[in-house]
Order: C-alpha cells, then structure tokens, then sequence
C-alpha cells in the first residue's frame, strides 16, 4: 500500500539525485596561465623572503619565515619525523619550513607521476631521476628550470669546477630547455662488480683479481676444478625489471663496447666515429658480449639458473656455499659477509673485484656522474617564495655547506670535523660505520636523508667521509678507468615520442628474450645473424633513424 | 502363555540417537566395495591436495619465525629454525604500526558497512520486475564494470570533492562492487514472494519486509557478501596510498608494502640501514603475510555458519 505520502519522498529523492548529478559537471575554470619563461627578472611579488646578496658561499638565511611545499619520499628505514633536528634546525637558523606531501618509498615513482600529471604537483619535487622529467614535459607542468639558473650560483660554479657542462647539456629537450637538476658527482662512484669468496678463490691458487674477462673465464675454470660440484658463479638481479642478468651485462657492457642489462635504455650505442646512433643489440660489441656470457654457460663456469632465479634462491646458493661468485655492490657485500658470520662462517671472505676490462677497453659507462636531482613544479612560478626556493634549493642541493649539512649534520651534535676529516659523533652510527652509536644519523635526527641530500654529498670528500673502507677500496680501485665518451641527447617531439613508444616496446622485448636465449645456448650463437634480420622486422632500422634525425636537428 | 526373551535381546552396541542423523551402525545399509573403494582413493587424494595448499601457508609462518642465516640458505621447510621474535618485534614495537592497524579496522569496519548497506539495498530494489527504469539502473551499474574513468580523472575527482586525507576517499569510490550486486540481485529475485507477500497483507511496510523479513533469512548471501568486502577493504591499499598524503592515515597494507621496498631494496645507499636488517630482509614477507591474514582468519570461523544451506527449506509450502 503506497500512500500518497511515500510517492512525494520517492520523487523527492529521485530529484535530489538528479540533482547531485548535474553538480558533478559544475564548470571550475582551473586552467593556470603558464609563467612566461623568457622575463629574465623574477619580480618582486614573488622575491618575498629572498636573500639580496645571495652568491656562492653564502648560507641560505631567508629575510623572513618561509615555507616550501615539498613532495616527501617517506623510506621505512627513517620514518617521516617532524622533530627531526634537520627540520628544527633549518627552522630556526635559515627561517625554512615546509608543507610535506607524503608518499611511500614503494609507490614513489607511480605517485609522484601522478600528483605531477593530476596538476596537483608540490613546489619541490625531489628523488627524481634524469630523463623521468621528460613525460611530463609537454603537460606544461614542470618549471623550465634552464631559464633560472642564474639565480643559482652554486649550482653554476660546482658545473664549471667540475666540469660538468655537457652533462647539464644532455639534459635538453627538444625546446632547448631543461626541467630538472641533477644531483652532481666529483668523481664517478660506481657500485656494482663481481663479489667472489676470496678464501675459495685463493685456496684454488688465484692470488689476484682477474684483469680482464678472459682471465675471470680462466679463474672460474679454476675454481670449478678445484670444486667439483659447486657452480663457480650463479648470478642474481635477473628478475628485476624483468632484465635477466640485468646488473652483470650493465656492469660488463663498457669493457665491451656497448650498453646491455639494466644500462641498455632506449637501446641506443652512439659511434663517435661516423658519428651516428646505432642500434647497441646490433653491434659487435654487443654480440661478443653475448658470445662471451654463452660460452661461461655452455663450460658449466654459470649456472644457467641465473637467468631466471630470484634473488633469494641465488643468494641462498652463494651463502651455503653452492656458490662462489655472485654480482654484488658495495652495499650487498656487507650483507653477504654478515650471511657467513650468521651461519657461524667464520673463514668465507667476500670481495668485490675490479670490473675486469674487455676488448674495447678498461672503460666504465659514460654518464655516471649525475645522479637523481629534483624538479620544481610550473606553479612555483606564481607563488611569492619562488626566488627564496631557488636559492635554498642551491644552497641545500649544491653550496659545500649545504651538501654537508645534508649529509652529515650539525657539526658537535652529529659529527666532528678535525681539519679535512669527519667523523660522525660518538653517539651516532650510520649504516655501521660506527657500531658503538645507538641514534642513527638518518631515523633520528633526520640527515643523510635521500630527499635533502644529493648524489650522497656530490663532493670527493663528503662521499668518502661516510663510506665503508671496502667501498673506498672499490671505488680506488675503479678510479683509473676511463669513462667512456658522453652520449649526445637526441631530444624528440610529442609525435617522435609517441612513435618510439610504439616501436621500443617490441624491440626491448624481443633483446631481453633473445639475449637470454643466447646465454642459456637455447639458441645458437650461429643464428644470431637471423636474430638481427628479426629485429629489422620490428622496425629497428626506422628506429634508429628516428633518433639520427632528432640529433642532425639539434 | 508367550513369553518373550527380554533378557535376552541383543543389546545394542550404540544408543540409538537423533543427533547425527544417520541411521545407528546396527540399522545401516552397508557401503558397497566399490563404493568403499573410491572413499579410500578420494579421501587419499583429497589430503594430498590439502598439503600441497597448505605447504606454501606453513612454510609461510616457519619462515616468519626463523633465523635470517636459515632462511637464506634455504634450510627452513615447515618448521622454524633458529627460532627468534626479531622481525615481530620490531614491527610490532613501531608505534607507527599501529596507528595503521587501528586505520585499518576504522577503514575496514566503516567501508564494510556502507557497502553493505548499499549493495544490499540496491539490489533488493533491482530485483524487483515491477520497478521503473529498472534496464536502466541495471545499465548503468553494468556499465561501470566495462568503463573507468582512468587513474587521473578519478584522482583529480576525489581530489576536488576533497576527499583527499579523509577515509571518504577510500570508503565511497569502492562502496558498490557490481559483481558482489548482481549476485545479490538474482539471490533476491529467487526469494520466495509468498513470504513477502504474506508479509505486506500483514500490514507491514516495504522497509519492514526488507529488514524484517528478506534480511533475516537471506543470511548465507549477506554473510558471504560481508566476507568478500571485509577482505578486499582489510587488504586494499591502493586508494590509501593515492588519496592519503600523510603516513598517519595509511592502513596497516601501505607500512607493510612500505617496510618490504624498504628492505629489499638492497641498492639504496642512502637506506642507512637499521639494526638486524639483514635478519629483517630474510623474513619480512613473511611477517607481513602473517600480520595481515591473521585477523581474516580469526573472523573466518564465525562466518561460516551463516553459509549452511538449507536455513529456508521448509519455511514455504509450495
């Protein structure tokens, strides 16, 4: 029985329902007029807080209080403190506080590219690294941040000391500008190498690292002899990115002439000499790459497992012994030797190894000494702090004392300078460098913190300072390898873009497939010229031509 | 004169007794071989399949329990070795952890019932033929399930309806999973009407027939539907870590997720490490599997009775 009642509250909320949808379409205007990029003098309406005299060597102090919205990469091992000594120093000594968005250290890349594209982007934009800019370029989102680099002293003077200018110069899109600062090296601070049990190694009769590929071939042979039933090498990282042995071929490639693994990128292998792009799958290095890691399977020097194992499983395999060489970096390598000393191990020593040269040379990557900087976001532009951000990020990102107050803190409360040499406070430990502290420099006070430090200090000095010895040795051992020419930047436009997309999908595949195939000797070396016929099947010439035009157009 | 042995009656061995509702042993037809037979290779078969899916859920919680030097030599098959609460502990000690727990529940509890209650509601009213417009009401949440506004419009969406940082965002664009409705739609549709009929003729409005009447006995779809939403809002993690820009507000699922990619990330320099990392690294996943199923697990057993058949048979003579 409907009464009459029923049916006008019936038809009520019908019409308020009707109603909410309509206010869904309500028309906000939110388009945001870009800031023209070509005045060459910020004005004063957005110089508030803003030092006048601001130069290299100079701290940041603003004139008054000023807060920056920052997008916060939140890491587990040092959760989000809003009373951190890093937050209430530079609160009360340089007038800075910020707006923090926050994202989780898992997601970082999805969300950040997301806030960025919904337009919704914070003033500073950290942990970003080069050429993630590029997506977001055409969104007219990011600050063409080329255009302001004058006010950025530091910046400029570390680029000229250091002679970092192509770099800065590689990082052009096809407008001419760039839209992100790196972080900046001294010298290059490579990580990953072979790590090997030393003590196997040495009772097999190798007193020395292996100097080139070859003599690394000839050592696992040793030690396979000497060790029947133990794999000279299984190798992990081959199941992330979906790149089998992805750290390995990146760290290999150089010494071959060629990029591969992890390192191989859009693909591309620039020839100094006639001066082109070609395509890196293509070329002899590459392939002697490939003959080079088919022919340690086929000896049964590599476990064939490597290519497809998880991390764990080879890990596992290395730390009971099954193994006796794995990639590693200068990171892993401790948490190796603690695996041994946990199991009660105490004669099992672990050794990164010089990265062995090969037939193109003792190279390592070019390019190595940028690392992930940060973008400032268009909007930042309008806001009345802007020049005071461009400062302050100088002076945090780029200025000597910045960079050390970034990594190291304040000086007597987190460490102590004697000269030249630091060294962290009696109470403070970071990363195991001082095991008697109980704080930790990162989860307690805020400092070595990879969204206010860059390039883990950028400077020579600062790196060293907070390095493990065994990295230190590394890194002095790899000092004398020449690192290979700068690839030039071929900067393409939306449609270039969009057509690469397309093509590097399939391309990138058909590598990754194939260079497994050829390790794993599913496929024969002699079939290689097939492959490459394939490949020109899914337009690998057109390809590389793309790019040849975008960089005879520069 | 008859007299009848009372003495000497065999005595039944069982008592003869309702409560199982089989036939007492003395009275029943006896299995066939064949019939034997399959039992014993059935039930055989049966418990092979239940250790294969339970050795991956054991190994799961041994690892959890164990030694990190265990763990990455691969020595730990069902039961820990090296048996040690460190990885507990140091979740578990987090403030931060449970502030995130209690996120989770409020989220969880909160998103549950208005789900529930929309689902539920909508699909009564779908099910019934006489409704106007019904193709179209149906159109439209069908419609959904094909098409999707795309990850940026619907952030930009919750965003402007300032969601952001509040539990709506995470309750209200997940409130209504279509399948879950249209599932209850056609359960509701096979509802006897003569129960509801006989209700109406009684004097009792619509509402009171749907709360009354349908609700109550429709217990097995509601508590099936309830377990389906409960787990996926208790595990969901995606719409926290979207919408929420403070590590305050993120369910329990974004610190653990979080806490993994910290760990394992192995290449991260600036990582700084804390203490026993490497024990941490070893069995996080599996500490973080046991944390989050715990609780479904705990709440499984109460469910389930709701999901005996038959709780309406009988209740209409047809």
């Amino acid at each position: 029985m409907r009464s009459a009642r029923k049916r006008t509250v019936a038809a009520a909320s019908v019409a308020v329902l009707a109603l909410t949808l309509t206010a869904a379409c309500s028309s906000n205007d939110d388009a945001t007029s870009e800031p023209t990029a070509t005045e060459s003098g910020i004005p004063a309406a957005q110089s508030v807080g803003a030092m006048k005299d601001f130069a290299a060597g100079t701290d940041f102090v603003a004139t008054e209080p000023v807060t920056f919205s920052v997008l916060y990469r939140d890491h587990p091992n040092y959760p989000l403190n809003q009373d951190w000594l890093f937050l209430s120093q530079l609160k009360d000594t340089n007038k800075v506080s910020f707006d923090l968005t926050s994202a989780p250290l898992s997601d970082w890349d999805a969300k950040k590219s997301l806030i960025i594209s919904a337009g919704d982007a914070p003033e500073l934009i950290p942990v970003t690294y080069p050429g993630q800019e590029t997506q977001f370029v055409s969104g007219g989102t990011l600050l063409p941040i080329s255009d302001y680099v004058q006010y950025m002293p530091n910046f400029q003077q570390k680029v000229k000391d250091w002679d970092l200018q192509p770099y800065i110069d590689n990082l052009k899109q096809a407008d001419g500008k760039y839209y992100m600062l790196p972080g900046l090296y001294q010298s290059p601070q490579p990580q990953y190498s072979i790590a090997i049990r030393q003590d196997a190694w040495e009772k097999a009769g190798i007193k020395e690292d292996p100097k080139t590929w070859d003599d690394l071939k000839d050592d696992l042979a040793t030690l396979k002899a000497a060790n029947p039933g133990v794999w000279p090498m299984s190798d992990r990282w081959s199941t992330t990115n979906n790149n089998p042995l992805g750290a390995t071929l990146q760290l290999a490639a150089p010494n071959f002439g060629t990029v591969a693994g992890w390192g191989f990128g859009n693909g591309l292998w620039y020839d100094q000499d006639s001066k082109k792009f070609e395509y890196a799958a293509s070329t002899d290095g590459y392939k002697d790459l490939v003959s080079y890691f088919a022919s340690l399977v086929k000896d049964g020097l590599l476990d064939p497992e490597s290519v497809t194992q998880d991390d764990d499983t080879a890990k596992a395999k290395f730390g009971s012994g099954q193994s006796l060489a794995i990639s590693g970096n200068t990171q892993e390598i401790t948490s190796y030797a603690k695996t041994f000393t946990d199991a009660g191990n105490t004669e099992a020593k672990v050794h990164l190894i010089r990265v062995p040269e090969g037939p193109a040379g003792d190279n390592v990557a070019s390019g190595s000494r940028v690392a992930s900087g940060f973008m400032i976001s268009a909007k930042a532009a309008e806001q009345p702090n802007f020049l005071a951000l461009l400062q302050f990020a100088d002076w945090l990102y780029y200025s000597d004392s910045g960079l050390e107050y970034a990594k190291y803190g304040v000086e007597g409360t987190t460490f102590t300078k004697d000269g030249d040499t630091r060294a962290l406070a009696a109470d403070v430990d970071w990363n195991g460098v001082n095991p008697t502290g109980t704080k930790k420099l990162n989860a307690d006070f805020g400092f070595s913190n990879g969204v206010w430090m860059l390039a883990n200090g950028s400077s020579d000095e600062l790196i060293q300072g907070l390095n493990t010895p065994a990295t230190n040795d590394f890194v002095t051992a790899m000092a004398d390898k020449e690192e290979l020419p700068l690839t030039p930047s071929a900067p393409l436009d939306e449609m270039q873009q969009e057509q690469i997309t397309l093509w590097q999908a399939a391309l990138n595949d058909s590598v990754t497939q194939n260079t497994a195939a050829f390790i794993l000797g599913q496929r024969p070396m002699s079939e290689w010229d097939a492959w490459q016929t394939e490949l020109k099947g899914l337009n690998v010439d057109q390809y590389v031509d793309t790019f040849n035009q975008a960089l005879a157009a520069k | 004169m008859v007299t009848t042995d009372l003495p000497n009656q065999p005595t039944p061995d069982v008592i003869p007794s309702g409560r199982t509702g089989r036939p007492d042993k003395g009275t029943r037809v006896k299995d066939s071989r064949g019939y034997r037979s399959f039992r014993l290779v059935n039930g055989a078969l049966l418990i092979v399949l239940a250790a294969l899916v339970l050795y991956p859920f054991v190994n799961i919680v041994a690892q959890a329990f164990s030694s990190e030097s265990y763990i990455t030599t691969g020595q730990v098959n069902l039961v820990p070795r090296g048996f040690n609460l460190i990885t507990f502990q140091v979740v578990l000690g987090d403030d931060m952890f449970w502030r995130n727990y209690r996120n989770t529940v409020e989220y969880t509890v909160v998103a549950t019932a208005i789900a529930m209650a929309l689902t539920t509601t909508y699909a009564y009213a779908l099910s019934k033929a006489h409704l106007k417009g019904r193709k179209f009401f149906i159109g439209i949440a069908v419609a959904t399930m094909f098409f999707n506004g795309g990850l940026i419009p619907n952030y930009i969406l919750i965003s402007h309806l300032g969601f952001r940082n509040t539990l709506w965002a995470i309750v209200l664009p997940n409130a209504i999973s279509v399948f879950n409705l249209l599932v209850m739609k056609s359960f509701f549709e096979n509802f006897p009407s003569e129960l509801e009929e006989a209700a109406s003729i009684d004097g009792m409005s619509t509402y009171g027939v749907f709360f009354k009447v349908v609700l109550p006995l429709s217990k097995a779809v509601v508590a099936t539907m309830l377990l389906f939403y409960a787990v996926s809002f208790w595990n969901g993690w995606f719409g926290a870590f979207l919408y929420m820009d403070d590590p305050n507000l993120y369910p329990v699922t974004v610190y653990l997720r979080n806490l993994m990619a910290g760990v394992s990330g192995g290449t991260s320099i600036q990582g700084g490490g804390t203490d026993n990392l490497t024990q941490i690294g070893a069995n996080v996943q599996a500490v973080t599997m046991l944390l989050t199923v715990l609780p479904i697990i705990c709440l499984y057993p109460f469910i389930q009775r709701y999901f005996v058949s038959g709780v309406m048979l009988g209740a209409v003579k047809q």
